[in-house]
């Protein structure tokens, strides 16, 4: 196999494959390098630890085609080139990089040991790809990452009202989003796609549109930049619309960037110590955020803010907080409540796509 | 750290139990006399000369003492007298560490220009003890906390010795490897196996011969101990790195259902402790030893801190069960001992959606929330009615210990 490829190109590329290669020293060793197949049509990189794959195809002028597992080395030795052709062959278990005066060659894996993946085969359904990019942005924060929970791991994707519904949930939080419109799943279809890969969906959606190919054991996303490959989970979601309460006595209105400041202020005395809560106190006067921290001190700070209801102080976890905020479309945030130990909802003040349910920390 | 001259000092009770057994009840004094009733918690020196020796059962006690009396035990006046005890060695210097309810170190090195050095003030100490309280107290004078202790140690009883700076090794050398911390009757015999009986004899070991005779980490630490190598500070009001218990089971033979049982009530001890100082643990440590002195230690860290009972029992009975499981061929248990450390403020609770199949050892989840429940109402009724008012059900109608738990309270301690 030879090839040459502008180093900009190859960088990117091997960066994108080498973000889903098997991190840990799993059963396989190979996964943890790049494959890369040279053909008529340029470069197919890919990285993949089976669960979720990276497929990129880039541009290149192949001299001899063919297929080398190549190791992540190759990406840290492209990033610090100098822009130019890198020239790159393989002969036998060596790979021979080539770039202006430097020239490095690298022992390879046999390419005949790297899994057969399935090919990334199927017409799909396109949705805009701002859009979808923009609801993963929304939801994928609140799946978990403990393995041990691995439902939670993933985000949901379910037909809802002629539109498509993307929940997920850690058990502390819960973030629901509905994108009106957009058809992706028959109506009363749901799968479970693992939030790793959902995440490199968001990464790589760039302009346009998405093409989605739901299969019968993964689902496929074709953006401009690449394809991304996910395992759909198996197993049963939990009923998340139960959980929701149907009202609230408490109405807190505020202003979303003010309030996004205000906390990653007074949250910096309770920096790494996943003990400290932060404090809502909302009353007819606005709303007061406190936060201490044993043998570090306090931080509180006031905002104008519109409130109905009684009197209430809650408090929670600052992170979990923020991230909704943060999740939050729209110039005002609006924070219903029950009482101290119910669960929250956050959402924009002007809009009901986006839902954010938390449950409160319990500091007595 | 070594100092220059002699100012650490270790004061120790003289069988503090008996002693005040005797104080309460002058009819005893000069009398042997144990605390206890199934078992010897503590014996008086009197009793002691007859080779009665605390652990040991109280039918074996009467034989090598048939004159032995047998008193019931006045927890609350040790409490109260070990307290006091605590205030007279404050008033020397508030360097102060107590390690048990009847023992303590001080670093009096800034307060000789007060009361003079370290040998005047360990007589001062003794006198005042004395006709203060009427306790026997003995008090070790040295350069280091090990060296001190074991002065303390051949001081008694009722005695004071010095070890003056430059004496260590001539100090050290003759006496008898037992005195050394951590050194038990298991590391003894083998130490003796070796014609190693003395702590000179220890001190001209060569460092790796003595890691393969005792293991590693113990091996490097009693030679530093030998060559008088020790750089603890007295450290007050330290805060509590761990907090354990422990039951010694006779010889139980091996079997899950006993097992279960001492540790659910090693762990009720262990996490009402934890809660009564509002801390948590994210250590879990179960040592479990078998027949002939075989020890082994189990422990896990998972990620939030511990302070529930219920949690506590499960994950220290899964330690224990395991190691029981890796030595299939132990018939006896003689030892089992519940530790919880890394520990952390209770931290508030991060309550969790009520999804289905929610894990009751998670703080937030309603059924962890119901543990929590649980836990807080026992401790209130305890704190109101005594520890015996109300309790787990495998805990209260598991089988009976010979050590009572006033006692335990004051004999538990929390480790460094």
């Amino acid at each position: 196999m030879k090839f040459r490829c502008e180093r900009d190109t190859l960088a990117e590329a091997v960066a994108t494959a080498q973000r889903t290669v098997a991190s840990r020293s799993g059963a396989l060793p190979v996964l943890q390098d790049l494959r890369i197949t040279a053909g008529d049509q340029g470069l197919e990189l890919v990285g993949s630890d089976l669960e979720i794959t990276n497929r990129v195809h880039v541009p290149a002028q192949v001299e001899e085609p063919g297929v080398a597992v190549v190791p992540k080395l190759l990406g840290e030795i492209v990033r610090r080139l100098d822009p130019g052709p890198v020239t790159v062959s393989v002969a036998g278990d060596e790979a021979v990089v080539t770039a202006g005066r430097f020239t490095t060659s690298l022992r390879l894996k046999p390419a005949e040991d790297y899994p057969r993946l399935a090919p990334n085969e199927g017409q799909g359904v396109r949705v805009d790809a701002a859009a979808f990019a923009g609801a993963l942005r929304q939801v994928v924060r609140a799946a978990s990452k403990d393995d041990l929970r691995p439902i939670l791991t993933g985000v949901l994707l379910t037909s809802h009202a002629g539109g498509l519904r993307l929940v997920a949930t850690d058990s502390y939080r819960l973030a629901v989003r509905d994108l009106k419109g957009v058809s992706m799943l028959p109506e009363g279809q749901r799968v479970l796609v693992a939030a790793k890969g959902l995440t490199e969906v968001q990464r790589l959606a760039g302009d346009g549109e998405i093409e989605v190919v739901l299969r019968e054991r993964d689902v496929v996303f074709r953006t401009s930049r690449a394809e991304v490959t996910a395992r759909l989970i198996e197993g049963e979601f939990p009923n998340y619309e139960q959980l929701i309460p149907s009202g609230y006595p408490n109405r807190l209105v505020v202003a979303r960037d003010a309030l996004l400041e205000a906390l990653d202020r007074v949250q910096i005395v309770g920096q790494n110590r996943d003990n400290a809560a932060v404090r809502l106190a909302m009353s007819a006067t606005g709303l007061e955020l406190s936060m201490s921290a044993q043998d570090v001190g306090s931080a509180q700070e006031s905002l104008d803010a519109k409130y109905e209801g009684t009197e209430l102080t809650v408090a929670f976890n600052p992170v979990f907080l923020r991230d909704g905020v943060d999740a939050i479309e729209g110039p005002e945030v609006l924070l219903e409540t029950v009482d101290p130990l119910k669960p929250a909802t956050l959402r924009a003040a002007d809009g009901s796509d986006f839902l954010y349910l938390l449950m409160p920390v319990r500091t007595s | 750290m070594t100092k220059d001259d002699a100012s650490i000092l270790h004061a120790d009770l003289d069988s503090f139990y008996a002693s005040v057994e005797q104080l309460l009840d002058p009819r005893l004094a000069g009398l042997p006399v144990a605390v206890g009733t199934g078992v010897v918690l503590a014996a008086s020196y009197e009793a002691k000369a007859y080779g009665v020796r605390s652990g040991m059962p109280a039918r074996r006690a009467r034989e090598l003492c048939p004159r032995l009396r047998f008193v019931g035990g006045n927890f609350r006046e040790y409490q109260r007298l070990g307290d006091a005890v605590m205030g007279v060695l404050g008033d020397f210097t508030p360097r102060v560490e107590r390690v048990s309810i009847d023992e303590a170190f001080l670093d009096v090195s800034g307060a000789r220009h007060l009361f003079g050095d370290g040998a005047r003030i360990a007589g001062e100490i003794r006198r005042r003890v004395r006709e203060e309280l009427g306790l026997p107290i003995s008090v070790g004078v040295a350069t280091t906390k090990h060296l001190a202790k074991i002065a303390s140690q051949v001081a008694k009883p009722d005695g004071l010795v010095v070890v003056e700076p430059g004496s260590e090794r001539g100090f050290l050398d003759p006496l008898p490897v037992g005195l050394l911390w951590g050194v038990g009757p298991a590391t003894r015999a083998r130490l003796e196996e070796r014609g190693i009986r003395t702590i000179g004899e220890l001190a001209r070991v060569s460092p790796a011969v003595l890691r393969g005779l005792v293991g590693r980490a113990t091996g490097s630490r009693l030679g530093a101990l030998a060559a008088n190598d020790d750089g603890r500070a007295v450290a007050p009001g330290r805060r509590v790195a761990s907090v354990g218990a422990q039951s010694a089971l006779g010889r139980c033979p091996v079997g899950e259902a006993p097992v279960r049982e001492t540790i659910a009530f090693l762990a009720d001890r262990v996490a009402s402790r934890l809660r009564a100082k509002g801390r948590a643990g994210r250590t879990v440590t179960v040592r479990v030893r078998f027949g002939g002195m075989r020890s082994v230690t189990r422990s896990v860290t998972v990620p939030s801190g511990v302070a529930t009972t219920l949690t506590l029992t499960e994950l220290a009975v899964g330690l224990a069960c395991g190691a029981l499981a890796d030595h299939p061929g132990e018939r006896e248990v003689t030892l089992l001992g519940v530790s919880v450390s890394n520990l952390v403020p209770e931290a508030p609770v991060q309550l969790e959606l009520p999804l289905a199949g929610d894990d009751p050892r998670q703080a937030g989840t309603p059924s962890g929330l119901a543990r929590r429940a649980v836990d807080r109402a026992l401790d209130e009724v305890r704190a109101r009615f005594g520890r015996d008012a109300v309790g787990h059900g495998s805990v209260v109608f598991g089988p009976r210990r010979g050590v009572p738990d006033a006692f335990r309270a004051l004999a538990e301690r929390d480790g460094p």
